[in-house]
């Protein structure tokens, strides 16, 4: 190989980044490892488990592109649940419970936009305390209790397909082009990069950083309330403590796709690949059934390798 | 927040400080107040005894947790390493008959893995957050397996007096929560390393130009953070009388959440030790109270997020009017 | 003569060797890997499957309890398609899309533990919550002579065997008119939690004569609570841990209320293979209460490593 081919072969894989290294290696094992694995169903079941993360993962890398953080969200899609649910039981329309969902979720984003941008609370803190609120809330309302009798109809939005497509892939996608959008190609995206970067150009052009980070986080509560349609649709139930932790799962593909907690970078495809990445690891382990504590193990030993390779990466 | 105004220490703030710990005082005073009108049982001596030994074991957890906050760093993994040195010293107790060794597993245990917490956070520049985060999972994991999903219960008398026992009336963890309450302040306002640590929080990279060594301090914090939790998971274990592998996963946001009520800020710089006392007791007195009023527990994560809340825009208030 | 001989080698032959319809795949879904009670399941599972020549894959959600998680184990499962499912739901309503799933892809369910709320199942193996409940109270009661101060330590609020539990205890309580019923709280079937209980319980109510605990971990919480606070009660719990065991013969709780998870373990896969094999099997089968106290504790102290399965013929009337 020449010289300069070989420069360019080592640049490419130098700016590979390890989260994409990560996926190519994990699908390429568990291939190897279990005939199951690179089927077409076994394929679409991964696609369609990592919906509701990826739902939650997008927003939550616009989020940490402000140098915050959201950890109600799993809460907050739990009591959005819980809300349509019961507004489709009593009144039978599902566009009504998305509806009383989105409330939900978009209430409590503004709650933590202006906790976070009016009153200047750290972002931990004040989501840890919303966090509180929709846990005690979605407690109090169901007594700890599954909320059931779900028309049947709504499952469809979990299990049916359109067009051949199962539908959660399709609201991932359609999802996904909308974040995409909103970040590469409006201003407002343009303001998140700013936020994370660069707050003194926002001011200096005259745009309310505050209202931004709200709106933010705005986007970050109805993408819950938007998750909770498939979170219910998937166990044509609500339960109070369903949707738990999920908030660190979306943090977690979005450190390990690329998205820095300091720089204020963030790489939306790199969260995307993050999220498949864990629902890779996750299904090519049942598949292989490994023990139990082996997969909690393997869930932190990925976590901090793929950073351990971009720390490594970005070193002088 | 520009260099300027982050590179006062915390000299300046301290009666700031000051001020915001009164405040504090006086609110867990009033939550007292409250239940004891509202409740016989609560001014009884028994009941606060219970009160406090909670909250000791609470405060231990969260004591070492404060330094590294201080440092603008943040450790998720508290419960985790809860769990397996419980777990490691439990074993160590039950093969080999004697408490020290166990103590010493525990808290050497909890070192370890704060060491690895340092490390992964220093030398290899993963983010606090996402570092702490994994080891949870890995440290987790490590457990269940050794565990095998079982427990380890019974242990002797002699170890059992670390969380049960009395002294003079007193139960002893009330005693090590006051040591290590001494301990820690004498650490973080007295010595140098103290300093150092709030001035690394303050300003990092005022902190490195002024010759601290930055990557050895943060090193030491999580390690001394770590090393707490190993000794409170001997509290713990002593209290319960077993070990399970998720024994402390429970306690990871509640200790987070004392430091936060206690006023230490989660940008590093400005924060004290009784602080996180005083937030471990105001969450505690909250749970006890709604023990003793009878009050569905459901309410209690509402409850506790609210004060979370409340507490750290009281703390922005006044810091922004102090300025 | 010579046919006789050679029929009865090849009766033999027939007898030793492996039968063809062995190696079974049984997948089987467990609620977490911290409660003991569940450990002990699981062991059941793996004796029976061992005395069967089936193979066992073992899922047990990442984070307890997780119903997202155990959702996708199920789907996930369905693609390695196992012979047979053996299956406790995390709640026994949200899993039942996930029971629909295993019927939809034609594997067969046996149900234990938590009787699921819909889905197809071959069979239910469990203990009844609310007769065990009930005959563990009504042993405590008797052990106070009818008289005197009762507190209840609840579970998990939500949970079936919860709700069958409460209702157990409740119904105990009515039957002995002169036990006055303090307080009910909720301990979540945690050790540290019900300790803690137990002991602001202690402050408001001087005088406690019993304790009826919805498990075992929470009885012993309870247990610990009182000796802190040199006071003295009777204490019962279910499970049959070894600890409660341990508990019992040293004379520091009453009783445990036998939920046997090792036998039923051991029955629900002794089902699904009978099932497999074309083997007719009950319906349900409902382990009868044993409350387990100082006169009949032994054969608890043996591991459950090392105990045999019961035979499925003992326990089916």
């Amino acid at each position: 190989m020449s010289t300069r081919g070989a420069i360019a072969t080592g640049t490419f894989i130098a700016r590979v980044p390890g989260v994409a290294v990560a996926l190519v290696l994990l699908i390429a094992a568990f291939s190897l490892a279990n005939p199951n694995f690179a089927t077409l169903s076994n394929l679409q079941n991964i696609l369609i488990q990592s919906t509701i993360l990826l739902l939650l993962a997008l927003p939550m890398t616009l989020i940490i592109m402000t140098e915050g953080l959201d950890l109600s969200m799993g809460a907050v899609l739990t009591l959005a649940s819980i809300a349509l649910a019961v507004t489709v039981i009593a009144t039978g329309s599902t566009a009504l419970g998305l509806a009383a969902a989105l409330c939900v979720g978009l209430g409590f984003g503004l709650l933590n936009g202006a906790l976070v941008a009016a009153l200047d609370i750290p972002p931990f803190i004040a989501t840890l305390g919303t966090l509180g609120i929709a846990q005690g809330l979605s407690l109090v309302a169901t007594d700890g209790q599954s909320v059931v009798g779900i028309p049947r109809g709504l499952q469809q939005v979990y299990g049916g397909t359109f067009a051949g497509v199962p539908i959660p892939i399709l609201i991932g996608i359609v999802a996904f082009a909308a974040v995409w959008l909103l970040l590469y190609r409006t201003r407002f995206g343009g303001y998140i990069f700013a936020l994370g970067g660069n707050r003194e150009a926002l001011k200096l052009a005259g745009v309310g950083d505050r209202a931004v980070l709200i709106a933010t986080y705005a986007v970050g509560g109805a993408m819950a309330g938007f998750a909770a349609l498939l979170m219910t649709a998937r166990m044509n139930s609500a339960h109070p403590t369903a949707g738990i932790g999920l908030e660190f799962d979306a943090i977690a593909a979005v450190a390990v796709g690329g998205t820095s907690f300091e720089r204020g970078n963030g790489w939306l495809t790199g969260t995307l690949l993050g999220v498949l990445v864990v629902g890779v690891l996750r299904n090519g382990l049942n598949l292989m059934a490994v023990p139990s504590s082996a997969q909690v193990a393997g869930i932190g030993a990925l976590v901090i390798a793929a950073l351990l390779i971009d720390g490594l990466r970005s070193r002088p | 927040m520009s260099a300027v105004t982050q590179a006062a220490p915390a000299r300046r703030g301290l009666s700031r400080e000051s001020v915001q710990f009164a405040w504090r005082v006086a609110a867990a005073l009033a939550v007292c107040i409250a239940l004891s009108l509202l409740s016989d049982a609560f001014l009884t001596t028994n009941n606060l005894l219970n009160v406090l030994r909670q909250t000791a074991l609470l405060f231990l957890m969260a004591s070492g947790l404060t330094l590294v906050i201080l440092t603008a760093g943040l450790d998720l993994s508290v419960g985790a390493n809860i769990g397996l040195s419980a777990c490691l010293a439990a074993i160590i107790i039950k093969s080999t008959g004697s408490p020290w060794l166990g103590v010493a597993t525990g808290v050497g245990c909890g070192a370890a893995v704060g060491l690895l917490n340092g490390v992964l956070v220093t030398a290899l520049r993963v983010p606090a957050f996402v570092a702490t985060y994994g080891m949870m999972w890995l440290i987790l994991g490590a457990t269940y397996f050794y565990m095998g999903g079982e427990t380890v219960h019974g242990f002797p008398p002699s170890f059992r007096q670390f969380g049960s026992g009395y002294f003079l009336g007193v139960p002893i963890p009330i005693y090590m929560m006051l040591l290590f309450l001494m301990l820690g302040t004498l650490f973080a306002q007295r010595t140098v390393w103290g300093q150092q640590i709030y001035a690394i929080g303050a300003n990092p990279v005022a902190a490195r130009l002024s010759g601290i060594p930055v990557e050895r301090r943060l090193v030491l914090v999580y390690v001394v953070s770590g090393a707490m939790a190993g000794l409170a998971s001997l509290i713990l274990l002593a209290r319960v009388n077993s070990a399970e592998a998720d024994i402390g996963e429970h306690f990871t946001l509640p200790a987070i959440a004392a430091v936060v009520i206690g006023g230490t800020s989660l940008f590093g710089g400005s924060g004290t030790i009784v602080g996180t006392l005083i937030g471990a007791l105001i969450l505690t007195l909250v749970v006890n109270g709604m023990n003793l009023l009878q009050i569905n527990a459901s309410w209690q994560p509402l409850v506790t997020g609210v004060i979370i809340l409340f507490a750290v825009w009281f703390d922005i208030r006044a810091r922004r009017s102090g300025n | 003569m010579k046919y006789l001989s050679v029929a009865s080698v090849l009766a033999v032959v027939a007898i030793a060797s492996p039968a063809f319809a062995d190696g079974e795949t049984i997948a089987v879904f467990t609620k977490n890997q911290t409660n003991p009670y569940f450990q002990n399941v699981r062991v059941g599972t793996e004796a029976a499957a061992k005395a069967l020549n089936v193979k066992v894959l073992q899922y047990i959600p990442t984070k307890p309890d997780s119903i997202p998680e155990q959702m996708s184990q199920v789907e996930d499962v369905i693609i390695k398609k196992p012979n047979a499912i053996v299956f406790v739901p995390v709640d026994y309503k949200a899993l039942v899309p996930g029971v629909e799933k295993m019927n939809a892809a034609n594997i067969p369910v046996v149900n234990f533990i938590d009787r699921i709320a819909g889905g197809q199942t071959v069979s239910f193996i469990g203990a009844d919550d609310y007769s065990i409940a009930i005959t563990s109270a009504r042993h405590l009661l008797k052990a106070m002579n009818g008289t005197g101060n009762v507190v209840i330590i609840e579970g998990v609020k939500g949970s079936l065997t919860n709700v069958d539990r409460m209702r157990g205890f409740n119904d105990a309580l009515k039957e002995f008119s002169n036990v006055k019923l303090l307080a009910s709280q909720p301990g979540n079937y945690q050790r540290l939690q019900a300790l803690q209980v137990m002991e602001n319980l202690m402050q408001s109510f001087p005088k406690i004569d019993g304790v009826l605990a919805a498990n075992d971990a929470m009885a012993v919480g309870a247990i610990e609570a009182l000796e802190g606070a040199n006071r003295k009660a009777h204490i019962i719990g279910i499970n049959g841990t070894k600890e409660a065991v341990d508990l019992i013969k040293a004379g520091k709780m009453l009783a445990s209320g036998d939920y046997n998870g090792f036998v039923q373990g051991c029955l629900a896969m002794t089902v699904a293979v009978r099932h497999l094999r074309g083997q007719p099997v009950p319906k349900e089968v409902l382990l009868k209460p044993v409350v387990v106290d100082k006169t009949n504790y032994q054969p608890y102290e043996t591991p459950v490593e090392q105990r045999a399965c019961p035979k499925l013929e003992d326990l089916t009337n």
